[in-house]
């Protein structure tokens, strides 16, 4: 915890962390200043001048808030005439050729120009000039839209290409009302977090064409969840609808900001596969290819697995620590062997350094704390030996066809409990559908060991059952996520004080997991 | 202050009125004058012959919606959703796309009112930016033989022509 600093705005006292500029810092005691260039993962550029304001200590009577630092006895003066005055002249300015197309704009609705508009100004136009004219609706690449007019040239997107991704594909050309953000001649932007561009544009230049015109934003609901894309747990905004007559999707994910994983941007792998969660999904159980009722379709497997001599439970490294304790139960009430095998989950090269991991399974520190077993040969054995694989949602063939294990798995019969309907699964004699991570809550950890929890976001009209009710359907003791913790506390050594109710959302650092790994 | 009674005479306890069949033949008299004074002459009629002869219908009427178009013929909605946020009934379903012809970047590509649902408020009217939804068709009864054809797609909005003139419409408050 940083030291704290008594300051006065507006003759009021408030109490803020010191090191911080003041837009950070009041911002954390709910006293927002206004601005469009500052973004705290891009630093301080002052140049839109939106955050001026006033100190009462003998300084030059303006100051731009986000380059100065919070000091003891500070005395800032936010609602002073004429600071109110500079922050209406800006927005005047900055709205002299903005377009106002507001009714077609994605932005709209989240806008930082229209929020400060009707916050600060509600100004007339006095302009008697045509308006200058850019381009609109630019494709730089990557899927970003650019539209010239609306860009209020705060450069948040030209810094972003030079200190986050240090690819550098835009600038401002040009000065004056002739300035405006482009690529260079040919060269569009080619970098993996292209997508933040949007995210981090306070107006609606910058659009997303895969998001484009598909709704509007106040309609989303925005719920937190983790992005399962890969190891690395990114904290996103899942940011979704349900239109009427309709079923509840999802729109667009976003990065929520989390300094513990992701700091505050995704990658756009992350941003786009939402889309796998709207389609291909497995919608009704199966057997030998007909559809059947899922109560049905439980009392089959249930069946299958009394039966079965030497069953093996095969587990996604996607799961939530619930689910794979539940499962890890319920292989135990079988008599079953457990396997995490999920090689195929690990791209090689496909990583960098920053938010993108080869690893594409979520929650692999989860197999490894609770001790199950993710090795190939020891997958290979059990499913040599065994006369009925039950497979939970762990889709072998990620990374492409395995053809050794596709051979082995045409000759076992199998169980397949999945999200989706992939190739993997075909050979299954019976199929249950199962929720996918938007749809069911519980907690994983990232490869950097924090520990994560989300909540179920999605409710669908016919809501998917999620892997630890089917075990519980199955004949397992555990009814829901929370009931899996005691479990889980006395099995994991690091997990033992943890309150799942509490965990905040920047997560938890796990400290002594390093002891307790035994699985990997 | 004393509160005023007043004894109110009660009716048909006589004799004559316990009969019933004077008081019938009473009745009937002035139902039978009334049927053949119309009959002899129907001018005097105190109903409009709805079918045949439609009621004047200014144009603040809110009627059956509409969509208009620009003067080259090009659609005015920009499928801002505006009409649907502000719709209390929630019966306006609207579907954007690019649009290609200068006049803007969006279009609806579905826009679907649903007159079953709709309380004709005229919310929508008020919300529209751009004067492209109008309920000045002069439709004022909406009638179907199935819920489906009751749904009104961004074709059959486009197709009817509005039923007053410019002025008149601007002059009712539209």
């Amino acid at each position: 915890m940083a030291e704290l600093v008594k300051l006065f705005v507006n003759g009021q006292e408030v109490e803020v962390e010191s090191g911080k500029n003041l837009i950070d810092a009041l911002r954390v005691v709910g006293i927002e200043i206004p601005h469009f260039c500052y973004h705290p993962a891009l630093g301080a550029d002052g140049n839109c001048r939106m955050c001026l304001v006033g100190i009462e200590d003998g300084r030059p009577p303006l100051v731009p808030a986000c380059k100065t630092p919070v000091q003891e006895g500070m005395k800032v003066l936010l609602d002073a005439e004429h600071i109110k005055k500079i922050q209406r002249d800006v927005l005047e300015f900055e709205l002299i050729n903005h377009p106002v197309d507001c009714p077609v704009c994605d932005q709209a609705g989240e806008c930082a120009l229209q929020d400060y508009y009707m916050n600060y100004s509600l100004d007339d136009s006095r302009m008697q000039v045509a308006q200058v004219t850019k381009g609109k609706r630019m494709d730089f690449g990557c899927g970003v839209v650019h539209d010239q007019e609306r860009c209020v040239l705060c450069g948040r997107c030209v810094r972003f290409t030079r200190q986050i991704t240090k690819t550098g594909e835009l600038g401002i050309v040009n000065r004056t009302d002739a300035a405006r953000v482009s690529i260079f001649p040919g060269k569009p932007l080619n970098n993996r977090y292209a997508l933040n561009i949007v995210d981090i544009c306070p107006v609606g230049a910058m659009t997303s064409s895969d998001f484009r015109f598909r709704q509007r934003v106040w309609f989303l609901k925005k719920d937190p969840g983790i992005c399962h894309g890969c190891s690395k747990g990114c904290a996103i905004y899942i940011d979704h609808h349900r239109e009427k007559y309709k079923d509840d999707v999802i729109y667009r994910y976003r990065a929520r900001t989390n300094l513990n994983v992701n700091g505050y941007f995704i990658c756009d792998d992350g941003r786009l596969s939402y889309a796998g969660e709207n389609e291909n999904r497995q919608t009704s159980a199966l057997a030998d290819g007909a559809v059947i009722g899922f109560d049905e379709g439980i009392e089959l497997v249930r069946e299958r697995l009394d039966r079965a001599r030497k069953p093996l439970m095969l587990i996604s490294p996607d799961c939530s620590l619930e689910q794979m304790w539940a499962v890890q139960r319920i292989a135990t009430l079988y008599g079953a062997e457990l396997s995490g095998y999920s090689d195929n989950y690990i791209i090689d090269g496909d990583g960098d350094e920053y938010l993108i991991n080869d690893d594409k399974a979520a929650n692999r520190r989860g197999l490894e704390l609770l001790e199950i077993d993710f090795s190939r040969a020891q997958f290979l054995t059990g499913l040599q030996h065994t006369d009925l694989l039950v497979n939970f949602n762990n889709d072998l063939f990620f990374g492409g066809v395995d053809e050794e294990l596709k051979s082995l798995l045409d000759k076992t019969q199998s169980i397949a409990v999945c999200s989706h309907q992939l190739q993997v699964y075909e050979s299954a004699s019976i199929v249950l559908p199962t929720a996918s991570y938007s749809e069911y809550g519980g907690t994983i950890i990232n490869e950097d060991n924090v520990l994560q929890r989300f909540e179920k976001a999605l409710f669908k009209n016919e809501d998917p059952k999620d892997v630890l009710e089917i075990t519980r359907l199955l004949g397992g003791a555990i009814n829901d996520a929370p009931h899996a913790w005691p479990g889980i506390k006395q099995s994991v050594a690091c997990l033992a004080d943890i309150d799942p109710q509490a965990i905040p959302a920047e997560g938890i650092k796990l400290q002594n997991s390093e002891d307790t790994n035994v699985g990997a | 202050m004393s509160i005023k009674v007043r004894t109110v005479e009660r009716k048909g306890r006589t004799f004559l009125e316990q009969l019933y069949l004077v008081e019938v033949i009473k009745g009937m008299t002035v139902t039978l004058g009334h049927f053949f004074r119309n009959l002899l002459d129907n001018s005097r009629l105190y109903v409009r012959h709805y079918p045949e002869v439609k009621p004047e219908i200014t144009a603040r009427w809110r009627g059956r919606h509409r969509l208009t178009r620009h003067e080259d013929g090009s659609v005015k909605c920009v499928a801002c959703f505006m009409c649907q946020t502000n719709c209390p009934s929630n019966c306006i379903m609207i579907e954007a796309g690019e649009r290609f012809d200068g006049k803007s970047e969006k279009m609806p590509t579905r826009f679907d009112i649903d007159l079953l649902e709709c309380i004709y408020c005229g919310y929508c009217v008020e919300a529209c930016p751009m004067d492209a939804i109008r309920m000045d068709t002069g439709i004022y009864s909406v009638t179907s033989y199935s819920r489906e054809s009751m749904v009104l797609g961004l074709e059959d909005l486009l197709e009817t022509p509005g039923a007053f003139a410019e002025e008149e419409y601007k002059k009712g408050g539209g």
